[in-house]
């Protein structure tokens, strides 16, 4: 470990240490736009993160000077500060200063450093570079007049995806990014370069225009794309998500994520939600309250005796945890789930990051509570049928056929759904709090980041709420810590594990006991 | 000027001896000339031994940096078991310089000899020689030499007939001054744009290719044959403690006999220009000079007494660069001629450094602005500022060399950027 | 080419020629096939031909198309973005046609002194263009160049791949006609 002085701080670090790590470490952010922790290669070329090192007549590039033993940084004595301005003032001279138009006003590092070092008036009296508005991929476009040149975007597709796809052409003030003409990007993970962009150059068209940056909420989530449950952010916009923005966990997805899962749950906004209980008179669904519809689904099941289940791998834990013991007390073992295949990728340079063919995020969850994954719907004909959070809109109309009773959980009704005895309208789970366990069985929590339309309720909720009017358990659970403490208290593949303790960045459960069952 | 040329100043070693005679571009007639001698010596030699040679003769690199030869050689790592690289910088590029090419076109076999006892001294076993693109005419001379020298056994296996194997590759750049940065030219040779890149990781470490390389200036090698020949006290016969030997002289601009002169370090600058070289034109007087090539400070007529050493030249404020003065005499317009060299700094920025890839092109366009009467009240103090700040605080020195000619001429000569400016605009500051 | 060229200098072959063949083959051909593998015999990394392969391409046919860097490309299994990024940094390699004589015209620092701008302005009223652009017949093409290192000699002219020293206005007329 090496010992050196930042702004007065002093930080010990492992030798080599980008002294603007070991800055961070002392609490000391550093501005700079060329450098991303997430890509290896470091130009230092921005010049933005130059310190003055006593003992040094010229200010270094923190980005890449490397930590000694002793060594004392200053990165806000006057020369640094100057310098710093004056790389703003450059960047500035040739931009167009479209942010009351520009997707990245709000969080955008030209204009938050702008800011900081008060350039409100330009010396420049010459003509701006005009480059106008490029295509890079389908749903990608860049701002050549709002670039800053900083190559993150290159150098992302370079040495993390793989793939010299994006360059820059020209060079000098000419230069610009682009793809080679008619190779627009198609890498499944390039979506990548609008995050790490540090200003408005690059921008998803889908976004393009659709919110300002200071009207979004933000929730840390899970991808619900893929079983890889990469950690992400979702942005919402009047209650409707907007956009997901990696989370950096470098257990799973580092800074990244792929545009499969970016784009599958922007999707998921749209189609009619089933918003108010129902429950059935005749071969009518009526609108119920909850009170009525559960009294109902109390009855039907009291009355039955076995029978068949079908959950859904995008259920997380804790409803998963509910249904199994309502299962247990209808008399119904096992119970099945199906989950939809996709094509994989792999991200080159962070491996471990792959779009996975279980398109669910659930996957070793459902495993861990005692459901089997099933190409055949469910074995058991008779007795009730009692179905969590699969649409049922592939199933076979005999799934449903003689039933003495059909509870229906779900966010979305399919004509099958629709010969339900009763059904419960849930939330989805950007609508609430919960967990999904990824493919390796590491348990990640997620935050409520909508709210439910109508009277839409957690699964585990309203599970919850049916148990105690069957005579079982603690009453209805209405914090999503307290159906994963009663999980992680009854369940052996969650033994010992801690809410809190799981936070926003996972744990990773001991994966020798995943798939033992409840 | 055409060769021969003969003035009493000029010292006509190997360096410049054979300039004007085609047939000395011939192995047969080079060798009798004595060429490849040191080499024959060389590859008997410890290659320790000849570093410390070039070490003691005090050769500075001819690039424009000045660097110690022997120094940058002993850099290299020794067995580590890894291939080395030469790298031969013919990428001459700077305004005003124009003395590579008299030595690739006069005396290939002399710069292939240097290159082969330099990569001896290196424990390299490639050399490649990198010249800019546009020099076609020379480069064809170079490369005759090259196949000459390589079916005569002096290249390849067995140089001279020793245990010792060394490949010479000629390699040609497409139009990029900054190739000829020692970084910038390494990323060219590799298949990239040629940028440069920030050290470390230094040639020495990791150059070309990601092993240990050394980068040299084609006079820097051309000077190399005759210092082992002669040694290190025959080459200090010339020039200062500090600056020693001969250097070539690139002589342009408003003058009588501009051209290539061989010349002793530490002589007046004054005399290069006015005896030498015949000063200005039809009697006029010299204005300014920028002396060692455009990325140097100028300097006015009444500095020109300084002594043309590496030390002499930084003393009076500017430095010997590549040796290249380019001459300016009474009727020039500073603000046009700053005006033309800051164009030519914008066009070749690579575009990484922030600084540079703006404030070039920013220093352009304002000169271009005062130039034609419409300069703003505060464009010189922006200017200075920008001189401030791209000074130090890039990747390598491009930035840097926009800012001496323009500083300095923005010191001395005010008052023609004043006076082109609107009358209603009074310039604030400086 | 005629002649067989020794591996040590393919890599320095002059590629500004007047004679040339837009639709020349590049790669598919017994010469193609020569040239790539003596270039990549002379580095250790296949990457390092990019230069050498492009300056091939402008030999043969006078310009570097997008489809020529394709090929490029898949001779030493870079992106064709690659081998675009490399060559639009490099004024000399041309992006567009030229004309069968490219005149250029230093007007740097040394040549600026000397004339440069008017030696420029009668190249481009003699051939009847405009900088940059090539004359409707495909003749000429006259541009303004950067520093081309023969500063002691200005006004400093390259037309293709020669040398043209101490031009002067005057002497234009009679260079163009030395081109016929």
């Amino acid at each position: 470990m090496v010992s050196l002085t930042v702004d007065g701080i002093e930080v010990r670090v492992e030798p080599g240490t980008p002294v603007i790590e070991a800055a961070a470490r002392a609490g000391v952010s550093v501005p700079h736009y060329c450098y991303h922790p997430g890509i290896p290669t470091r130009p230092a070329q921005c010049r933005m993160c130059l310190v003055e090192v006593e003992g040094q007549p010229k200010l270094q590039p923190s980005c890449v000077l490397a930590s000694g033993d002793g060594m004392v940084i200053h990165t806000t004595s006057e020369v640094a500060e100057e310098a710093r301005k004056s790389v703003i003032e450059f960047l500035l001279i040739n931009h167009p200063l479209d942010c009351p138009i520009c997707d990245a006003a709000g969080q955008c590092n030209l204009q938050d450093y702008a800011f900081e070092t008060r350039q409100l008036a330009s010396r420049f009296h010459d003509e701006k570079l005009v480059l106008g508005r490029d295509r890079v991929a389908d749903d990608i476009l860049y701002f050549g007049d709002r670039c800053i040149i900083c190559t993150r975007c290159v150098r992302f597709m370079s040495d993390v995806a793989g793939d010299d796809a994006l360059i820059v052409a020209q060079r000098g003030h000419k230069a610009y990014i682009d793809t080679f003409p008619g190779r627009d990007l198609d890498h499944p993970f390039r979506g990548n370069i609008v995050d790490v962009c540090p200003v408005g150059a690059l921008v998803h068209e889908d976004f393009l225009f659709k919110a300002r940056a200071w009207d979004l909420d933000r929730a840390p989530s899970v991808c619900s794309g893929c079983s890889t449950g990469c950690n992400v952010t979702l942005d919402v916009k009047e209650n409707q998500i907007v956009r997901l923005k990696p989370r950096y966990n470098p257990d799973v997805n580092s800074y990244w994520m792929c545009d499969y899962g970016r784009k599958h749950l922007v999707m998921s906004n749209r189609g009619a939600r089933a918003e108010v209980p129902l429950v059935r008179e005749g071969d009518r669904l009526t609108p119920a309250s909850w009170e009525v519809a559960l009294d109902r689904a109390a009855e039907g099941l009291s009355a039955s005796s076995g029978g068949a289940a079908v959950v859904s791998p995008h259920a997380c834990n804790e409803s998963l945890f509910y249904f199994r013991r309502l299962l247990d007390r209808v008399g119904i073992e096992g119970g099945s789930f199906r989950v939809d295949q996709g094509d994989t990728a792999t991200l080159e340079g962070f491996p471990k990051l792959q779009l996975r063919a279980d398109r669910a995020p659930n996957v070793s969850g459902a495993e861990g509570l005692g459901f089997s994954r099933a190409d055949e719907w469910a074995a058991v004909s008779g007795g009730a049928l009692l179905v969590l959070q699969d649409t049922l809109a592939d199933a076979p109309a005999e799934l449903v056929d003689g039933r003495s009773f059909f509870l229906f959980l779900g966010s979305r009704l399919s004509p099958l759904a629709r010969r339900a005895d009763v059904v419960l309208p849930v939330a989805t789970f950007a609508e609430m709090d919960g967990t999904f366990a990824n493919f390796e069985g590491r348990v990640q929590r997620f935050q409520q980041a909508l709210t439910p339309p109508g009277m839409a309720r957690p699964a585990w909720m309203a599970l919850s709420a049916l148990l105690a009017r069957l005579g079982d358990g603690d009453g209805t659970i209405t914090e999503a810590r307290d159906a994963f403490a009663a999980l992680a208290a009854a369940t052996a593949s969650f033994d010992g594990l801690d809410w809190d303790a799981i936070g926003f960045r996972g744990v990773a459960r001991d994966t020798a006991t995943v798939g033992e069952g409840a | 000027m055409a060769y021969p040329h003969d003035h009493e100043l000029e010292v006509r070693t190997l360096l410049s001896r054979h300039m004007g005679d085609p047939k000395a571009r011939d192995l047969e007639t080079w060798r009798r000339y004595g060429g490849y001698e040191a080499l024959k010596q060389a590859v008997e030699m410890d290659p320790d031994e000849i570093t410390t040679v070039v070490k003691d003769s005090g050769l500075r690199g001819r690039g424009g940096a000045g660097f110690p030869t022997g120094m940058k050689w002993s850099f290299m790592p020794k067995d580590d078991g890894q291939q080395h690289y030469l790298c031969c910088n013919a990428d001459e590029s700077e305004p005003g310089a124009f003395k590579d090419r008299e030595i690739l076109r006069w005396t290939p076999h002399l710069l292939i000899e240097g290159c082969l006892i330099a990569a001896r001294a290196i424990r390299a076993e490639h050399a490649y020689i990198y010249v800019r693109g546009e020099y076609f005419p020379y480069t064809r001379i170079l490369n005759a030499a090259v196949v000459e020298a390589y079916e005569a056994g002096i290249i390849g296996e067995k140089v001279m007939g020793s245990k010792w194997s060394c490949d010479i590759t000629v390699h040609i750049g497409a139009g990029a001054y900054i190739a000829g940065e020692e970084t910038g030219l390494m990323s060219s040779l590799m298949g990239g744009r040629a940028e440069p890149w920030i050290k470390p990781p230094f040639p020495a470490q990791a150059g070309v290719f990601g092993k240990p390389t050394t980068v040299n200036n084609v006079e820097t090698l051309a000077a190399v044959p005759m210092i082992l020949s002669n040694g290190a006290d025959w080459y200090r016969q010339w020039g200062t403690e500090k600056s020693a030997g001969t250097k070539l002289w690139c002589c342009s601009g408003h003058l009588v006999r501009p051209g290539n002169y061989e010349l002793a370090l530490g002589v007046p600058l004054g005399e290069i220009i006015h005896d030498v070289c015949g000063g200005p034109p039809n009697g006029k007087k010299v204005k300014a000079v920028i002396p060692g090539g455009s990325s140097t400070a100028l300097l006015t007529a009444d500095e020109l007494e300084c002594v043309t050493t590496y030390e002499g030249l930084a003393e009076a404020g500017s430095s010997l660069g590549t040796a290249s003065p380019i001459v300016m005499d009474e009727d020039t317009n500073i603000v046009a001629a700053i005006r033309r060299i800051a164009e030519f700094y914008a066009h070749e920025s690579c575009g990484q450094c922030v600084q540079c890839r703006e404030g070039t092109s920013w220093i352009a366009k304002i000169l271009r602005r005062i130039e034609r009467g419409d300069g703003q009240p505060d464009d010189i103090d922006t200017l200075y500022h920008m001189c401030e700040q791209m000074t130090g605080r890039t990747i390598c020195v491009l930035a840097d060399s926009v800012v001496f000619p323009l500083k300095s001429s923005l010191d001395k000569f005010l008052g023609e950027y004043e006076a082109l400016m609107p009358r209603s605009g009074v310039v604030a500051g400086a | 080419m005629s002649g067989r060229i020794h591996p040590a200098v393919v890599s320095a072959q002059p590629f500004q020629l007047p004679e040339r063949d837009p639709d020349a083959p590049l790669f598919d051909t017994e010469a193609g096939k020569e040239r790539v593998e003596m270039v990549l015999s002379r580095y250790p990394d296949k990457r390092a031909a990019t230069l050498p392969l492009i300056a091939y391409v402008q030999e043969l046919r006078g310009w570097v198309s997008p489809e020529a860097m394709v090929e490029v490309a898949e001779q030493l299994d870079l992106t064709p973005a690659y081998v675009r990024s490399v060559a639009t940094f490099y004024t000399m390699y041309n992006k567009h046609p030229v004309g069968k004589y490219l005149i250029q015209v230093c007007t740097n620092i040394s040549c600026h002194l000397n004339r440069a701008e008017e030696v420029l302005e009668r190249f481009l009223e003699e051939t009847g263009t405009l900088e940059g652009e090539t004359t409707e017949d495909g003749r000429y093409t006259v541009i303004e160049a950067e520093c081309l290192g023969a500063c002691g000699f200005a006004t400093v002219v390259q037309i293709d791949n020669e040398y043209y020293e101490n031009v002067s206005p005057e002497k234009v007329p009679e260079i163009l006609r030395g081109l016929e």
